[in-house]
């Protein structure tokens, strides 16, 4: 079972008003035809490295994104254009959520395993990802359309295993501001709180 | 890390509803594609490769080619194990033309019903790459003991978004599939549904022994060679395997003119003396999402039975790489590789055990 440590987080459920204009200041463009749904993505993304202090990932840090419904909005746009004719050929690239994974990627100039679950829990892409990722950690998002928006993204180091005690959590737990520490196994998700050097 | 075998594998595609099927279709000279037709200027006839299986109900058929490739995977025998599913179109092809109001959730739910699975259930979507990652994913959890068991379940079926959308970008072509061919002028695409039951504790012919997968969004739509070579040296570094260990490679090779030219580039820098290659897109076209593991079940069918795919089409000589005519006398070990949508770049490497 590896620990993580939380190093940077963006909680964003619903993002601020001026989302967008934050994303478009932190990308250096206002981005065009690339949906709501990476748009929402990348400004949870790019907030979250900045407050772990990343301007680049490593290449063997890795990115798990989930999602409830992803792409379902951009979608529902292609169903209706194909019932015309052919759709849009930006609209159909809207309607496949790896493209936020290329996005990302061009974005921070990385090349790396980026992997989307449709349908997972945060728990579920972390076990997942913790069979796999190396010293780098990983990005671990979260994102929907619905309700407002959700963006929360944690940016997580594996460390040594902490001696204290951790307590179960829920998947929603995993993205409180005093969760220091996450490890995962197959009976779920633990996490642990660190105030002042100590655990609470 | 505890060894992974391929202790199973189910197939149904164009070539037939099974592997011994598909085998046979294969050893006869592959099968013919139907076509659709779509709407608009860009629109017109495309040959696609179907599954030769017919149901009125789209949710129906899926359940029933579902269940098929399961069985025959030896699903029944792990069902409190770890399941993926991998699909680059879901069940979208059920909802059209109506709205897509509903959740991923569902949809594996609905999966979990007909396969009665009682293990924890993962869904990988990373467009054409989804069932090699949901492979590396299932290995991975496997290899740290912290699953005993995997079924990794491909599913592509017949939608008009998909086409729509690869005819729109003018992706598609209006014959045939020609990998790394002279007169090379777009996809193919097709319907599989695969499996692949992995395993700690029960051993068989292949061991799986690890893969990468590098996401480079330089390119969105297609592929770049450096992101080749170095989703290469990673697969062969996490499979502790160098550059001349490798006996084939089972390419992507859909018959793209840019793509098959970056891999064609990409194979050369990664390995200099290219191995053997080999490609399944002209039997049984590109099957987007299932295309990782409905290969591999084919390709090490293939292996074991000592049939191998005709190559009609002229190479193109300018790619400095070729198809192997015949399949190679050894094959110790091989790689399978696929490119995708979503600038996603998958290579898996298995062993003969």
């Amino acid at each position: 079972m590896k620990t993580f440590s939380i190093g940077g987080r963006c909680i964003a459920a619903p993002p601020p008003l001026d989302w967008r204009e934050q994303l478009a200041q932190m990308l250096g463009f206002k981005p065009r035809r690339i949906g709501t749904w990476a748009e929402l993505g990348l400004y949870g993304a790019l907030r979250c490295m900045t407050d772990a202090g990343d301007r680049r990932l490593s290449p063997d840090a890795q990115i798990w994104l989930g999602s409830q419904r992803g792409t379902y909005v951009a979608t529902d746009i292609v169903l209706a254009q194909i019932r015309d004719g052919l759709p849009m050929p930006l609209a159909f690239l809207q309607t496949q959520p790896s493209q936020l994974l290329a996005l990302l990627a061009a974005q921070i100039a990385w090349k790396g395993h980026a992997c989307f679950v449709p349908g997972g829990q945060p728990h579920d892409l972390l076990r997942l990802a913790s069979a796999q990722v190396g010293a780098s950690g990983l990005l671990l998002g979260m994102v929907d359309e619905m309700d407002g928006g959700t963006t929360n993204w944690l940016r997580l180091y594996p460390c040594a295993p902490e001696k204290e005690e951790f307590v179960h959590n829920s998947s929603e737990e995993m993205f409180l501001s005093g969760v220091s520490y996450l490890r995962v196994d197959v009976t779920g998700l633990q996490g642990r709180r660190a105030i002042q050097g100590k655990t609470e | 890390m505890k060894p992974v075998y391929l202790a199973g594998r189910g197939l149904a595609c164009a070539l037939g509803l099974d592997t011994y099927a598909s085998l046979i279709a294969l050893r006869q000279g592959g099968v013919a594609t139907s076509s659709r037709a779509l709407p608009g200027e860009l629109g017109g006839s495309f040959p696609y490769y179907v599954i030769p299986y017919a149901q009125d109900s789209w949710n129906g058929r899926a359940c029933n080619l579902v269940r098929r490739v399961a069985i025959e995977a030896g699903a029944e025998k792990i069902r409190s194990g770890a399941l993926f599913i991998s699909t680059s179109s879901f069940d979208i092809g059920a909802n059209e033309p109506g709205a897509t109001n509903r959740n991923y959730r569902e949809f594996s739910d609905e999966l979990v019903d007909w396969l009665e699975w009682t293990g924890s259930v993962y869904m990988v979507n990373t467009a054409c790459t989804s069932s090699l990652n949901a492979l590396m994913a299932a290995h991975a959890l496997l290899a740290a003991g912290d699953e005993e068991e995997a079924l990794v379940l491909g599913m592509e079926l017949d939608n008009q978004m998909t086409l729509a959308g690869f005819a729109a970008l003018q992706l598609l072509s209006h014959n045939s599939s020609k990998p790394f061919g002279a007169h090379r002028d777009g996809l193919v695409l097709g319907e599989a549904v695969s499996a692949m039951r992995l395993s700690t504790v029960e051993s068989s012919h292949w061991k799986m022994l690890g893969g990468a997968n590098v996401v480079d969004g330089s390119q969105p739509t297609g592929s770049s060679a450096s992101a080749v070579v170095t989703m290469y040296q990673r697969a062969l570094a996490a499979s502790g395997l160098a550059v001349d260990a490798i006996d084939l490679i089972k390419v992507q090779a859909a018959g793209s003119p840019s793509n098959d030219r970056v891999e064609a580039e990409g194979l050369r820098e990664a390995f200099g003396n290219v191995p053997p290659l080999v490609s399944f897109k002209a039997v049984m076209g590109h099957t987007m999402g299932a295309s990782g593991v409905a290969e591999l079940a084919l390709l090490t069918a293939c292996l074991e039975q000592g049939v191998w795919p005709i190559c009609a089409n002229e190479i193109d000589e300018i790619l400095g790489v070729d198809l192997a005519v015949y399949q190679p006398e050894t094959v110790h070990h091989f790689m399978a590789t696929i490119l995708g949508f979503g600038g996603s770049h998958a290579s898996v490497a298995f062993e003969r055990a």
